[in-house]
């Protein structure tokens, strides 16, 4: 059966849809405002007319495709595409800001397409057992892990911890506006009408990143990005070895996606965020995370592609979206007729299974081509357009972007106001990033916390509910390592470099 | 005439290795965050289920602490922070001013119309070289085209209803 299904898989049509996909979704991933639950929603109405395999394949590359696409606009624009790229700004900017765009957004597709392959060799290989991770999770472990997500702020934010806490916590208080997760109140508005949807992660996203880059663009009359002194003719094969190099942290980064993909309603930007911080944690001295290092491309992009084979594992086995793309393609997959649950494999729905997950690995695959040729386009694109074009052009998406969230103009009121706020205390030194880890963690650690006090209360067991499950402890154990090894790797340079300088001084003359 | 007027004068960003108005300007937004946190503790008094109180007066009381703690190392030790630096001020200004016209105009105009506010407005603030005819056409049709592409695909190929 698996045989027939690879073959089927590779069918003309299969192969011309993966294509399109992928091309499609690296497209729509790419523009600020458009997520990928966004690209699979509004094109799911077109496979309804398709054979069940091709419509799940076309469904499968849009969203991988969608997902390497936000790297784009992060890398070159610093705003990401879709919120699975925000960590993708920390390192990809100031590469692009130096010159090396084209380096940077190869890196990318290679990591994107090494993620993907994980993800979906995960779903291929391990899904009924890794499902049962899924299941593990509780509230409070949700809560820990937005914890650890948080703990984030300490290695962002080096050298101005407080005001990197700050930022975190108005970003919490940001997310607590509208009305509240588990009980009803309304909350921080104002009586305002306009709030009491809150602040959506995606208008906050541009507003906080993109407009203090207009801001900063439009007031002085030099480029958007430096075009490097000599042309690398092939970034290509320098982004190839770069990938290469980092294989420990591609591979760690690609099997957190996973797991952090099973995860039901985690996604894309958390698996991001704490591939980023475990790969910061174990870098060498030499590394400058934040200033343009690619190892922190490698270790966002290689993890948020792998989370679309890991957020399936639990769709299709357990019938839980992992994420929120992955929801509009359950939604798509009952349409077809495929039923989900543990028995679809043994079952007749598996021949489709199969050869969906092997159309992902195709798309995945093709996505290496595709992603490398639009990539190098867009950047040539980017870095070539005069000023005054860019800015107005960027404006204009902005605006569009937002709009279409909730065909809301509050949202992209907010959005501007939000971005100028950003713009302001960025100037002093509180950084964006805290407030935006706030925003998206804050209702994943609320939910988490209150369910999970509320249970303990009922159980009279508030401290074993918090501190007593194996799974939170090993997370708690993780955040304080992550919280502890700023200060940590801190003290080891400086010892290092002080037992040099005293061997230099004792080495004869 | 002081060192900060003189760098004021030549137009060097402010605040690098501590100037008074960086220091004023973090202290600010130190005392910004100390205002929101205690807000919102006021405003948590007003909600009826405490399941709705536990967490933003956590995050209330974390963001008055690192705030207080922020204004103090900044006094003591000095912001070092670059203020808001180069370039002109009216570019910013009006940037911000055209996207937020847009936003006004919206509901009245329709999205194009108030969409070419936002366009002009910051192609305005974004063109440093001098003006010429053949540069306001091309930008001019330029943009006519973006916007009217991007409006066709979001309207008629994502089906959003943009006003």
């Amino acid at each position: 059966m698996e045989a027939g299904s690879f073959l089927a898989a590779l069918t003309p049509l299969n192969l011309l849809l993966a294509l399109a996909g992928v091309a499609a979704g690296t497209l729509i991933g790419s523009i600020p405002g458009l997520t990928a639950t966004m690209a699979v929603a509004v094109l799911v109405p077109i496979t309804f007319t398709m054979e069940p395999a091709s419509a799940l394949i076309l469904l499968g590359a849009i969203y991988t495709g969608a997902i390497y696409g936000g790297a784009y606009a992060a890398i070159l624009l610093n705003t990401p595409g879709t919120p699975s790229a925000i960590a993708t700004t920390f390192d990809g900017y100031p590469m692009a800001q130096r010159g090396e765009g084209d380096l940077a957004v190869a890196l990318a597709c290679f990591a994107s397409v090494a993620g993907g392959l994980v993800g979906a060799l995960a779903l291929l290989f391990l899904a009924p057992p890794l499902s049962r991770v899924a299941l593990a999770f509780g509230p409070v472990e949700y809560f820990w892990l937005a914890i650890f997500g948080l703990s984030l702020i300490a290695a962002l934010s080096s050298g101005a911890l407080w005001k990197g806490l700050a930022g975190g916590a108005f970003g919490l208080i940001l997310s607590s506006v509208g009305v509240a997760e588990v009980s009803a109140d309304i909350r921080l508005t104002f009586g305002s009408q306009t709030l009491i949807g809150g602040f959506g992660v995606v208008g906050a996203l541009i507003g906080l990143y993109c407009i203090p880059v207009l801001i900063d663009l439009v007031a002085v009359p030099e480029r958007h990005l430096k075009i490097a002194d000599e042309i690398d003719t092939m970034p290509i094969g320098r982004a190839a070895r770069l990938a290469w190099g980092s294989k420990v942290n591609l591979a760690r980064s690609s099997v957190i996606g996973t797991l952090v993909g099973i995860l039901p309603g985690a996604g894309g930007s958390v698996a991001g965020l704490v591939a980023y911080s475990e790969a910061k944690r174990n870098a060498g001295p030499e590394q400058r995370f934040g200033q343009g290092e690619p190892d922190g491309i490698i270790a966002t992009e290689s993890a948020n592609n792998a989370t679309v084979g890991g957020g399936f594992i639990p769709t299709l086995v357990l019938g839980i979206p992992g994420t929120p793309p992955d929801a509009v393609i359950l939604g798509a997959l009952l349409v077809q007729g495929v039923r989900t649950g543990p028995a679809l494999f043994e079952s007749g729905g598996g021949s489709i299974a199969y050869t969906f997950i092997y159309g992902l690995l195709i798309a995945t695959v093709l996505m290496l081509p595709v992603g490398l040729l639009v990539g190098r386009y867009a950047y040539r694109s980017i870095v070539t357009i005069p000023k005054a074009m860019l800015v107005p052009g960027v404006a204009f998406m902005t605006v569009i972007g937002t709009f279409a969230i909730h065909n809301s103009v509050s949202d992209v009121t907010l959005m501007i106001l939000l971005g100028v706020f950003g713009w302001v205390v960025g100037r002093f030194g509180f950084s964006a990033s805290p407030i935006v880890l706030g925003l998206i963690l804050g209702p994943i650690a609320e939910q988490g916390f209150v369910q999970g006090w509320i249970i303990g209360s009922a159980m009279e067991d508030l401290t074993g509910m918090f501190f007593g499950r194996p799974l939170s402890l090993a997370i708690i154990a993780f955040t304080l390592l992550s919280l502890c090894w700023p200060a940590y790797a801190v003290r080891r340079r400086t010892r290092s470099k002080a037992r040099a300088r005293a061997g230099a001084g004792m080495a004869p003359p | 005439m002081s060192e900060r007027d003189v760098r004021a004068d030549v137009g060097a960003p402010d605040g690098a290795g501590g100037g008074n108005a960086s220091r004023r300007g973090s202290v600010l937004v130190s005392l910004f965050f100390i205002v929101a946190g205690i807000v919102t503790l006021y405003d948590t008094t007003t909600y009826t289920d405490v399941d709705s109180k536990v967490f933003p007066r956590a995050a209330a009381i974390l963001l008055i602490v690192a705030a207080a703690i922020s204004l103090i190392t900044d006094r003591v030790r000095g912001a070092r922070e670059e203020g808001f630096g180069q370039g002109d001020w009216w570019r910013r200004a009006l940037l911000i001013a055209s996207m937020l016209a847009c936003c006004l105009a919206m509901p009245l105009t329709g999205f194009l119309p108030a969409a070419a506010i936002a366009f002009t407005g910051a192609l305005v603030a974004a063109m440093h070289p001098r003006w010429s005819v053949r540069h306001a056409w091309l930008y001019g049709i330029s943009g006519a085209v973006l916007m009217a592409g991007f409006y066709a695909l979001f309207r008629y190929g994502l089906h959003v209803p943009l006003p």
